[in-house]
């Protein structure tokens, strides 16, 4: 799991470009697919045959975006402006190093040095509009030479090992549930099951037209949602929690998921001693939100990673958390099937 | 080794204010060749000499301090994160940094620190910026690991590598002030076998971040008859202010001038930067420079000091940037001004 998630979090791909990502995967899953699709939005749909088939189409769907930003201006001075893809709160940007257009320029994030701020002027963060890329360029000319407005740009942050079996990158949100949908691409499966690997999940595109194009019965978004626990913030706010196990969810701002599915699967992982959590926020959404919409609608089931500080440079999730993901969307996988649903 | 290399590997390098034999070690090695005799002091101060072999000949000291900024752990706590406190950081560059925790037993290990994600803010949290002790440092441990590993009073300091940017600009941490200890290598470099009428004192000094104390006890050793602290200065960058003394990053030395760097000895190394056509800067100082030589003008019965400077953007930051061509010009015109003092002339 480690070496597939290092893979998957090194390559780029900010919403309207995750081209990089999906090759990747399609390469992967390509000696185990009995059908492969890249539907016109950039969606891919990779079809597993199982031991049985099924009544209606289950899906399993994991974002290959990850969050990042656009070119949207070049100063005349050589700074590049960003206009950010997804929710990110630019108070994690500064000092932080960037990649810039397709040829991966490097950059930074900076501000004027303290010792031209007052105690005041510390107190306020600057907002995405006062923040620019520096390449080291002193004027419009040479960077337009690198790259031009509508390029992504790209935190530029590498994976590494951390403590005790925690791993650091960026993009763990979602290359996590990528990695945990291959893992299971290449197994021998129950039951028929359809892989969506989708685009532009952080700005709320993508995965609704794989589910109206399968007419998806099913749906299971597997992501790595927030963990905030850490000091300071209280429990009850902390959402989910590392080492804690999978993360199931109740509630978002797409769904409330579906009761007795979610019933179902942990009592049956509980019967196997995998270790889950329920999500305790109702805030943030997942592709289940979109996929459960589709035509007359589908059941939908909220799989996660507790994955700290996501949505920055640097997310940390603790991996064997993940093996717990794994386990319970192999339950997902079988009980949709027994069930007939 | 090219110059790039040797600013790569000392600011590579770790020494937090008050811990820096580590960098110290590096900068003593890339000294040797260059000088007579090597020391490193108890403060991890490195002290360079090379001798013009004159019988009581002048002695000048060309200062740069090896510290960088950095923090201190004051907490481990139950849930295996470390609070902390910074010397010299814009709380504003540190949610979701990277930084190196060095412990007392020499590991290096990875932190991150904490951020909240935007989905569990309340409407306006991202406009205000966090305070360090409302900060903790993730290392990937739970409590009890976390305890067994770090203890109160480990340094901890910005992650990450130096990289190259477009053309010659160089961009790291640490650069403040390790890229100025590499100009003095270029002087050295520029000097070598060059009959000089001076003694030439080179010191990489601590503690200057917290108050410029390395370069102080330094100094008193040495009793250099003219001492020129090479530190950094702001370059200017799009969100300077009218009022911010800054200065143009590529546009070559800055000599100052003021109380803490002698008007006489200034004009005197403007005139030799025109003479050999090195570009410089200008930067008026009408007290307190930030530098060593505030320190180090009134030790003993005082010393004369002057102060030449880098521009460095960013400074502070773990992205600080500079040009190499800066570097290149600072060290020429060291070497250009150590060369042109002739004998009784200090």
């Amino acid at each position: 799991m480690k070496e597939l998630l290092k893979e998957l979090c090194s390559l780029d791909g900010v919403a309207g470009y995750e081209d990089e990502v999906r090759e990747a995967i399609m390469e992967k899953a390509a000696p185990y697919a009995a059908e492969m699709t890249v539907d016109p939005l950039g969606n891919l749909i990779v079809f597993k045959k199982g031991a049985q088939p099924r009544k209606r189409p289950v899906v399993l769907c994991a974002h290959m975006d990850e969050v990042g930003f656009l070119v949207r201006d070049i100063t005349p001075d050589g700074m590049i402006r960003l206009a950010t893809v997804g929710g990110i709160d630019p108070r994690v940007l500064v000092g932080r190093r960037m990649k810039v257009g397709p040829k991966k320029v490097p950059g930074v994030i900076s501000i004027k040095a303290i010792h031209l701020t007052t105690a005041e002027d510390r107190k306020t963060a600057p907002g995405i509009d006062q923040l620019y890329v520096d390449i080291g360029a002193q004027s419009r000319a040479e960077v337009e030479k690198l790259t031009q407005i509508g390029d992504p740009v790209f935190f530029d942050s590498a994976f590494y090992e951390m403590g005790d079996r925690c791993v650091k990158s960026k993009a763990i949100d979602d290359r996590v549930g990528c990695a945990v949908l291959v893992t299971l691409l290449q197994e021998d499966l129950p039951y028929d099951t359809y892989f969506v690997f989708s685009v532009g999940e952080e700005v709320g595109r993508g995965s609704v037209v794989a589910a109206q194009r399968l007419n998806a019965g099913t749906v299971c978004a597997v992501e790595g949602t927030s963990a905030a626990d850490i000091p300071d913030v209280p429990k009850h706010g902390q959402s989910t929690a590392h080492r804690a196990g999978a993360v199931v969810s109740i509630m978002d701002k797409g769904t409330v998921y579906d009761r007795e599915l979610y019933r179902q699967i942990t009592a049956e992982a509980d019967r196997q001693g995998v270790r889950w959590q329920y999500r305790k926020s109702a805030n943030g959404g997942t592709d289940a939100g979109s996929m459960h919409k589709a035509n007359a609608g589908a059941r939908a089931f909220g799989l996660a990673a507790p994955t700290r500080y996501i949505h920055c440079a640097c997310n940390v999730v603790h991996l064997p958390d993940v093996d717990e993901v794994v386990k319970m969307a192999r339950i997902f996988i079988k009980e949709t099937g027994e069930n007939n649903v | 080794m090219e110059l790039r290399d040797k600013l790569k590997k000392l600011v590579n390098a770790y020494g937090v204010s008050g811990n820096e034999y580590d960098v110290s070690a590096i900068a003593a090695e890339l000294l040797r060749p260059y000088v007579d005799e090597v020391d490193v002091d108890g403060f991890g101060n490195v002290t360079g000499i090379r001798r013009c072999g004159i019988p009581g000949a002048k002695k000048v000291m060309l200062d740069a301090h090896l510290d960088q900024i950095g923090f201190l752990v004051t907490e481990i706590t139950d849930e295996g994160f470390l609070r902390f406190m910074g010397m010299g950081v814009d709380q504003r560059m540190l949610l979701g940094s990277e930084l190196t925790v060095l412990t007392q037993t020499g590991k290096r290990l990875p932190g991150v620190v904490a951020a909240m994600p935007p989905h569990l803010q309340n409407p306006g949290d991202n406009k205000k910026s966090v305070p360090i002790d409302k900060m903790v440092v993730d290392i990937g441990m739970t409590g009890e690991q976390a305890k067994k590993e770090v203890r109160i009073g480990d340094y901890m300091a910005f992650a990450g590598d130096a990289m190259d940017l477009l053309g010659d600009v160089v961009c790291g941490k640490s650069m403040d002030d390790r890229a100025c200890f590499v100009c003095i290598l270029h002087a050295l470099e520029l000097l070598r076998g060059k009959p000089l009428a001076v003694d030439v004192i080179v010191t990489g000094t601590a503690k200057e971040e917290v108050g410029g104390h390395g370069a102080m006890t330094r100094a008193w050793h040495e009793r250099p008859d003219l001492a020129i602290a090479i530190d950094v200065c702001h370059a200017k960058t799009p969100d300077a202010g009218p009022g911010d003394r800054v200065h143009e990053f590529g546009g070559g030395a800055v000599v100052t001038v003021g109380i803490n760097s002698n008007p006489h000895f200034a004009r005197r190394m403007m005139e030799v930067a025109r003479a050999k056509k090195i570009p410089y800067q200008v930067d008026a100082a009408p007290s307190h420079t930030g530098t060593n030589a505030w320190g180090i003008q009134v030790i003993a019965e005082g010393i004369t000091t002057l102060v030449v400077s880098l521009p460095l953007k960013y400074m502070h930051s773990p992205v600080e940037m500079l040009c190499m061509r800066d570097v290149e010009h600072v060290g020429a015109l060291l070497a250009a001004f150590v060369e042109d003092l002739k004998e009784g002339q200090l």
